[in-house]
């Protein structure tokens, strides 16, 4: 194990001061050192998206970011973006659409639809699809999951 | 492990050459992975990200040339990469999905030179040239040398992948590129890349890659040969397509067997040769 390296991260627009291995990723900085676990330890392989954050605005993997390559980064976590004691449009309208079963893949499918449909407010069900098919649920079979991003797009007409 | 943020090509050189074990990090989508899982523990990480000169498409007189920092996301979606060059944007396009696209760079998925991996068999019909230096300078090599074996690469220790060169194509030219993987995003059971020409549904020229069936990417010269005056649907391109799948050495995996590969060479040469025709006449 070699030494660890401080390092400063732009996470949720504030600076925090951490300490991490090399080979440390982001996801366990935000887990296990900052306690942000709304973001997800799934794979840990870039396959499932339930670690998904916004890197400079972008649906990015935390566990296939290494946390010291990182520091340039205005990291967004689910944490981020909820406001407190409420709750964002997009997530009243998976909540309105019954799409959250188990919850854990959530985080992720909230900031990829999120990061939808900010650059595409009325996105098709293709694009949707699109955005969507790097983040596995094993609950649902997506469909209402679809359908909330749907509601959102109508909702903001 | 040491990390380094060089910010310059001949900096990240110099790190690699004084440590033998170093690896270069790109954007992380295979190496992270492989740290995570244990199959990888190198003493220093040599980041790239802050080199501006390994990142961006620019074109040249003789073609184009990508950096190898340049991310699928943008290689998918440059117009410029279109006829002979298409197939090079249909493979970043391919490639897992939105999320492992904005950082998965050129550089580092041919530095992995996995077979089923998109970019090696699209390179390789687009008879593409990685350029590369170390510490005695840049040499270029083609990439039918480049992709040696499953994972191995021409890279010698202390080299690096600059950019990757494309040259302008023949007028005329098409390109295409098919996959079939178990879902979508996923890495191919066999895949196809093409580029050449057609005089109506008559192959004039063709140079054709399959991945997934062999321990590199594979291009046959006497298919090639063999398609030169084939017309679509003719005895002539299912002798080929006999020809591609008898030079093909695949393995049985979880996502198919040996056999299931070779049926689906013989099935994707009319599909990717189709598809070429189709690209050309829009």
């Amino acid at each position: 194990m070699s030494k660890p390296q401080s390092i400063t991260l732009h996470i949720n627009d504030e600076d925090h001061d951490v300490r991490v291995q090399t080979q440390q990723t982001l996801l366990s900085v935000l887990r296990d050192q900052l306690y942000l676990t709304g973001t997800k330890l799934g794979c840990n392989q870039g396959v499932c998206g339930a670690c998904t954050v916004l890197r400079d605005g972008v649906p990015t993997r935390a566990c296939l970011t290494l946390a010291v390559d990182s520091t340039t980064f205005a990291i967004t976590t689910i944490e981020g973006i909820v406001p407190a004691d409420d709750l964002l449009p997009i997530q009243q309208a998976f909540i309105d659409a019954a799409a959250p079963q188990c919850g854990f893949c959530m985080s992720g499918m909230v900031l990829v639809a999120k990061s939808l449909l900010e650059s595409n407010p009325h996105p098709t069900r293709e694009e949707i699809r699109e955005a969507l098919s790097g983040n596995l649920c094993r609950c649902t079979g997506y469909t209402k999951i679809i359908e909330a991003i749907e509601l959102m797009s109508t909702r903001s007409a | 492990m040491r990390y380094c943020c060089p910010t310059s090509i001949e900096e990240a050189v110099a790190i690699l050459n004084t440590d033998e074990d170093a690896r270069c990090l790109a954007g992380g989508a295979t190496l992270v992975a492989m740290l995570n899982a244990e199959l990888l523990s190198p003493s220093t990480l040599v980041s790239l990200r802050a080199i501006a000169d390994l990142d961006g498409i620019r074109h040249t007189d003789s073609g184009i040339t990508i950096g190898a920092m340049t991310r699928h996301a943008v290689v998918a979606n440059d117009q410029r990469l279109n006829n002979g060059l298409t197939v090079v944007r249909l493979a970043a396009q391919e490639i897992g999905h939105p999320a492992i696209r904005a950082v998965g760079t050129i550089g580092g998925a041919i530095a992995h030179a996995d077979p089923s991996a998109d970019y090696p068999t699209a390179l390789l019909a687009a008879n593409a040239e990685v350029e590369v230096i170390g510490s005695s300078g840049a040499r270029t090599v083609p990439a039918g040398d480049f992709f040696q074996d499953y994972f191995t690469t021409a890279l010698a220790h202390g080299e690096m992948i600059t950019s990757i060169h494309l040259a302008n194509a023949d007028p005329g030219t098409v390109s295409s590129y098919f996959k079939v993987a178990r879902s979508d995003g996923d890495f191919a059971i066999t895949s196809m890349a093409f580029c050449g020409n057609f005089d109506g549904s008559t192959c004039t020229a063709a140079r054709v890659a399959v991945g997934g069936c062999a321990s590199t990417p594979l291009n046959v010269t006497a298919v090639d040969k063999m398609l030169i005056g084939a017309e679509l649907g003719s005895d002539q391109v299912t002798m080929a397509a006999q020809a591609l799948a008898d030079a093909c050495d695949p393995i049985d995996d979880v996502r198919g067997s040996a056999d299931y590969r070779r049926l689906l060479v013989k099935r994707l040469l009319p599909r990717v040769l189709q598809r070429a025709i189709d690209q050309g006449s829009n």
